[in-house]
């Protein structure tokens, strides 16, 4: 508790002190747990724009793009190392998005699988790498049959 | 401003903060669901200045709860500030003279100038942020840009410059702005509006509305020391 309390108490207001390497995350649909996923879809993929009533609107109340940002935050902690917590994390939040029908999933298609991807700059060129990959998660709620 | 007016006000907007953030975390999972809710109705109570010590009180354990289970804050800065303005106003409440309210209050104004000192010091002294270089591969490559329109800023490198030197000189140059309060009046508008920027171009809401939680306390503070000098 110490150890997570620490930083908030004494905060080191370092924003955007170095720019690092991005997450982007894509999922995959699997009809069996041990299938190879087929086809790979970017999760929560950008708008072409944001009007301004939109706008104004997210200023207030903007959970998806909130919760979209802890998934990146978890992402960024996977690059470090392996952490069953916050591959739980992203998994649990995915396979909530889906069941909240975000996206269109066939009916034969029972668990969801994600990968990282690394985006950086590197010697001039952007640098595009998956870097983790996750186990299947089952297409249900929690404590769902 | 008398220090009870400060705290009020700070609580008002804090009160808000939370009260958005609330209701944002009960669109989520279950858990946050049911934590959302009792926070949002916490932040109503302290948005009406009803028992403070206690609601705040209550409010800490939660936020607790949440550090707990995210393993550190959700929402990066906007949760520290926020648990960090929290403290302080409960730490306020709770002193046992007026010398340790002050202190507690002191406190947040200190950490409020950092905030925004320190994040011109990181930047200043990275070669990709003097160049320009670090805001464009912000708007090229990060996760934050809200839509694909605002990624193409990335090929405007002269803008960003003139952007990244404009972030750079007005966050180090906040604490001067502690010598006069009309001058801190301006800055804090000028902060304002870079958190609005922020949110806007970037989602990060959240800032939006707890930064300015500080704000009262960060005046009151000014008042202090040209009183003390």
């Amino acid at each position: 508790m110490i150890k997570l309390l620490f930083p908030i108490l004494f905060p080191s207001w370092r924003f955007f002190s170095s720019i690092g390497p991005s997450p982007r995350i894509d999922v995959a649909f699997i009809a069996e747990k041990n299938a190879e996923p087929q086809a790979w879809l970017p999760f929560r993929s950008l708008p072409e724009q944001v009007g301004f009533a939109a706008g104004v609107r997210r200023l207030l109340h903007n959970p998806t793009w909130n919760e979209r940002l802890y998934i990146n935050t978890c992402a960024e902690h996977l690059f470090e190392g392996p952490s069953d917590f916050y591959a739980q994390e992203i998994g649990a939040r995915l396979v909530n998005a889906v069941l909240n029908r975000e996206m269109n999933v066939d009916g034969a298609s029972q668990y969801l699988v994600f990968r990282i991807r690394a985006i950086e700059f590197d010697a001039g060129q952007v640098r595009d790498e998956v870097v983790f990959i996750s186990q299947p998660f089952l297409l249900q709620a929690p404590g769902g049959k | 401003m008398t220090l009870e007016l400060v705290v009020r006000l700070a609580e008002i907007i804090l009160g808000f903060a939370i009260f958005q953030q609330s209701l944002e975390f009960m669109r989520g999972l279950a858990a946050e669901r049911i934590l959302g809710l009792i926070r949002a109705c916490l932040a109503i109570l302290l948005m009406l200045g009803l028992q403070p010590l206690l609601v705040e009180s209550a409010l800490l354990m939660t936020a607790l709860l949440f550090v707990t289970r995210y393993q550190g804050p959700y929402n990066g800065g906007s949760d520290t500030m926020t648990l960090l303005v929290l403290l302080c106003l409960w730490l306020s409440h709770l002193a046992p003279t007026r010398y340790w309210q002050e202190i507690a209050l002191g406190y947040l104004a200190l950490q409020l100038m950092l905030s925004y000192f320190q994040s011109g010091w990181v930047k200043v002294i990275n070669t990709q942020w003097r160049s320009g270089a670090a805001l464009q591969q912000v708007f090229a490559l990060s996760a934050y840009p809200v839509s694909e329109r605002v990624r193409l800023w990335a090929q405007r490198p002269q803008v960003l410059w003139v952007m990244s030197w404009g972030i750079i000189i007005f966050e180090l140059i906040f604490p001067l702005a502690l010598l006069n309060q009309t001058i801190l009046i301006i800055a804090l508008v000028i902060a304002a509006l870079f958190h609005l920027a922020n949110a806007w171009l970037f989602g990060l809401n959240r800032f939006f509305w707890i930064w300015p939680a500080a704000y009262p306390v960060i005046i009151w503070f000014q008042a202090r020391i040209a009183e003390v000098f």
